[in-house]
Parts: structure tokens; sequence; C-alpha cells
């Protein structure tokens, strides 16, 4: 499926670039926004047919939802800071922060305001989950196991979960998936909310 | 409020997730359509990139900053949860 999107946003590109005529700019807005609530859409039945997450969640103590906020909190704190080093805006760089991985979504929001930061926003959250990938055996080993779910961001709920679960034990990777779902729906809300500060 | 609408859409998809509306055939299928429709959208994501010449010819530096910022959001994730991590679960 990586693959599969790299191509996709290749051949979208040189589409762009060679093919499809200037006079459609002032309405890519509204077709993405569009393509948008469909997927959104999707991502809903995914989550909801997740099953019974408040029942897991009971067992576990809401405590464990600390994990995704903090990570969250992390994540937006995170590239503010970053952003500010390289003198991005900084709603700019929260906005792609809250992306928390999760790049087709986060990327496909962003490129509403911007082409520039939408492809911020990919080529960020597509090396945080490749960073991820290799960091959360490292991070397990010697920082600590509740900690290599961080990394991940939204993406333990899939990509990063296996590797998490390989790290860890089942306690944390019932944690990562719970926080990769908490995530996950939080990007559709923040990363427009930061777009609208500053 | 485009904010408000994706909320709405995400809970109405989440309610008919949750009460299993789909049989598994359906849902499969389901499957199949989520991923083209992302697929169309990265490719539209993709055309927008192109038609924008200045984010083609500033793609080294976005390259950079993308990787600063996801460094950045790593680091920064890790240091929260283990501000929490002792108050969540025991570990050695």
């Amino acid at each position: 499926m990586t693959l599969a999107i790299l191509a996709t946003v290749a051949l979208g590109i040189a589409s762009g670039f060679f093919i499809i005529p200037q006079s459609i700019v002032p309405y890519m807005g509204t077709i993405i926004n569009i393509g948008l609530c469909i997927l959104l859409f999707f991502v809903g039945i995914d989550i909801g047919n997740q099953g019974d997450l408040f029942k897991k969640l009971k067992s576990m103590g809401f405590k464990i939802l600390f994990v995704p906020i903090m990570v969250a909190v992390g994540s937006i704190v995170g590239t503010i800071i970053g952003g500010t080093l390289l003198s991005l805006p900084w709603n700019q760089a929260g906005a792609v922060g809250a992306g928390f991985g999760w790049y087709s979504l986060s990327a496909i929001e962003l490129s509403k305001y911007s082409a520039q930061l939408g492809t911020l926003a990919f080529i960020t959250n597509i090396s945080r989950e490749v960073m991820a990938l290799m960091l959360i055996p490292v991070v397990a080993r010697y920082i600590g196991k509740l900690e290599s779910v961080a990394p991940g961001g939204a993406t333990t709920m899939d990509v990063t979960l296996p590797v998490i679960s390989k790290s860890t034990d089942g306690n944390i990777a019932v944690i990562a998936f719970i926080t990769g779902v908490v995530l996950s729906s939080m990007v559709p809300v923040l990363v427009p909310l930061l777009m609208t500060f500053g | 409020m485009d904010i408000l609408l994706y909320v709405i859409i995400l809970a109405i998809g989440g309610f008919l997730g949750y009460r299993r509306l789909f049989k598994p055939a359906v849902m499969n299928r389901l499957d199949t359509l989520q991923n083209l429709s992302l697929l169309l959208l990265l490719f539209i994501m993709g055309v927008n990139i192109g038609l924008d010449q200045e984010v083609i010819y500033t793609f080294g530096t976005i390259g950079f900053q993308a990787i600063v910022l996801a460094a950045f959001s790593i680091v920064f994730s890790v240091i929260g949860v283990k501000l929490v991590s002792s108050r969540i679960i025991k570990q050695k």
C-alpha cells in the first residue's frame, strides 16, 4: 500500500506539472474537501468497527488516556519548537505535527490551505512513520516500554502496532492500539483547528 | 465550519461501524472502496502539488524541514509520555 501511495502521489505531481491546466486551481480546495469528507466517513466506520474500546479502556483504567494526550501535546509542542528554529509560522508547524504520523489524512487536509503545506505535512508524517518503525525497539529497550508507544503517534493502531507488540508485551500493545485510535480521531479536528489560529 | 462537518461525518461512520450494520462481505468491499478513494485523493493532492511551481522548485528545502519536524515531534512525544509513565504503569 505504501508503494501504491507514493506512486499515486508521484503520478499526481507529474500530471499537475505537465498535463492539468492552471485554470483548475481555484476549484482544488473544494474538490479536496469533498474527497476528505468521503474518506472521513470510511475512517469512522473503521474506528467504530474496532468493537468495544470502552470496555477495554475500563479494564485498563482511564488513566491510560494520558498516553495519547501526552503524545498529542508532545507532537504539537515539538513541531512548534522545531518550526520556530526553521522560522515557520507556529500554527502551521503545529498543524503538521497534529498529523501524528497519519500522512495521508493530514497532508490532504493541509493541501486545502496550500500545496506547500500539504507537501510538508506529507513528507513530515511519512518520515515520522519510518523513523518510528526504526526507533520503537530502541525506545522500548533503553527508555521504557510505555514510551515506545509515543513515536508511532496515530499509526500505533495499524502500521507500527506489530513492532510495538514485538518490542513490548500484550498490555502495552492494547495501550498502543487505544492510543492510535484516540490520536486518529483527533487528527481531523486538531489539524484544521490549529490552522484557525495565527 | 469545516471541523464540525468532519466530526459529524466521523461520528456517523463510527456509529454505523460500531453497530456492525455492514456484513463482512460488504465491509471487504468498503475496504477496497476506502483504499480507492484514498488513492484518488492522494492523486488530487499530487496534482495540487504539481500545479504549484514554487513547491516543485523548493522540494529539497521542504524535505529538510519535514525531517526536522518529524524528529522534534518524536522526541517531544517520548518526553511527554515519560513525564507520566510512572503514574500509568509500573515498569522496570
